[in-house]
């Protein structure tokens, strides 16, 4: 539970937290919802960088949250279980081990990246999802982030399928 | 930007994405010119990541409104690793101590930083600058990544605005 003494009216503990600012919070939920265009990039994909990052950084609650959407593409919890060993995992698809590295080295050590990582990226990406993929692999990051230092955890106390993400939703997880 | 090339005509590569980057830019606009924080103690935080991540854009950067409150030269040169030894006020030292924590230790919060900034700032205040800088410690990944310049010289932009106006 958050150690801010006020709270917003909402219905999940992010919402109570972030909807102090609420025209803030109402421009992030739009900012999250655009990221998710299967027409850009496979929602599974990010599902499982968002996951990953999650678990570098610590975030416990953001771990718990299933997004319908990369559910419905295909994103298994088998995957998600094998998450830590996803190198040397079956369970993922090249395009998957790409982006999960992608992720790793941008959450970790961005300096670390050499020119021929965008070559592979480029090989299996076209342009808008590499651009899609590190806009929300950087929002990832931020939001969990935000969530630890303000204690903002989703109150299931195990894995959880939400609907979403949605372009017009007035809450998040 | 080297190593993924905006589209013909566009400025940076996030213009590949463009509903998302849309969306983006109306967000840390929306934290940057309609917030509740001053701009000088937001971009002094922000100012700390740039220097603690390694970005070569966004430590020479300068939004123009922190520029017109106060915050020159002097000040920016003292956002360094003997920043609490300095004369900065006290308002901007409690940001750099919050932007560290948000950069290295998000999970370990100490208690009397969260003292500190409940004593400092309201609780909308603290959420705001958390977003703003944890956006911006994101984003100044992407700039490394991409392949950004080590070096470049110190450049004011106008602060970022939700329809990208300038102010």
């Amino acid at each position: 539970m958050t150690w801010l003494p006020e709270a917003a009216p909402g219905e999940t503990p992010l919402d109570r937290v972030f909807g102090l600012t609420p025209a803030a919070y109402a421009r992030f939920r739009a900012l999250y919802a655009s990221l998710w265009d299967p027409t850009v990039i496979d929602p599974a994909v990010l599902e499982l960088c968002r996951l990953r990052i999650a678990m570098l950084l610590g975030a416990e609650g953001e771990r718990r949250v299933r997004c319908s959407a990369a559910r419905a593409a295909g994103c298994t919890e088998a995957q998600v279980s094998a998450l830590a060993g996803w190198p040397e995992s079956p369970l993922f698809t090249d395009v998957q081990r790409l982006c999960l590295g992608f992720a790793e080295q941008y959450v970790l050590d961005p300096h670390g990246f050499r020119d021929e990582d965008f070559t592979e990226l480029r090989v299996h990406l076209d342009a808008p999802a590499i651009a899609t993929l590190t806009l929300a692999v950087a929002v990832f990051d931020a939001l969990a982030r935000f969530r630890l230092a303000l204690d903002v955890d989703p109150v299931a106390d195990r894995p959880e399928v939400v609907s979403g993400p949605h372009p017009d939703a007035a809450s998040l997880p | 930007m080297g190593r993924l090339e905006p589209p013909p005509g566009a400025l940076t590569a996030f213009d590949h994405s463009p509903h998302a980057w849309a969306a983006f830019n109306r967000y840390y606009g929306t934290l940057w010119s309609e917030g509740l924080v001053d701009q000088p103690t937001k971009e002094v935080a922000r100012l700390r990541n740039a220097r603690v991540t390694g970005c070569g854009i966004c430590k020479n950067l300068r939004f123009a409104g922190a520029r017109a409150a106060g915050l020159d030269e002097t000040h920016v040169a003292r956002i360094d690793d003997d920043f609490a030894a300095s004369d900065l006020p006290s308002r901007w030292k409690l940001a750099i101590r919050w932007a560290d924590a948000l950069i290295t230790a998000p999970d370990a919060v100490d208690e009397q930083l969260r003292r500190d900034l409940l004593a400092e700032l309201t609780p909308a205040e603290i959420v705001e600058l958390t977003a703003t800088v944890t956006i911006a410690i994101a984003f100044s990944k992407a700039a490394v990544a991409f392949g950004a310049p080590p070096e470049m010289p110190v450049l004011e932009v106008p602060t970022p605005t939700p329809d990208g106006s300038v102010r």
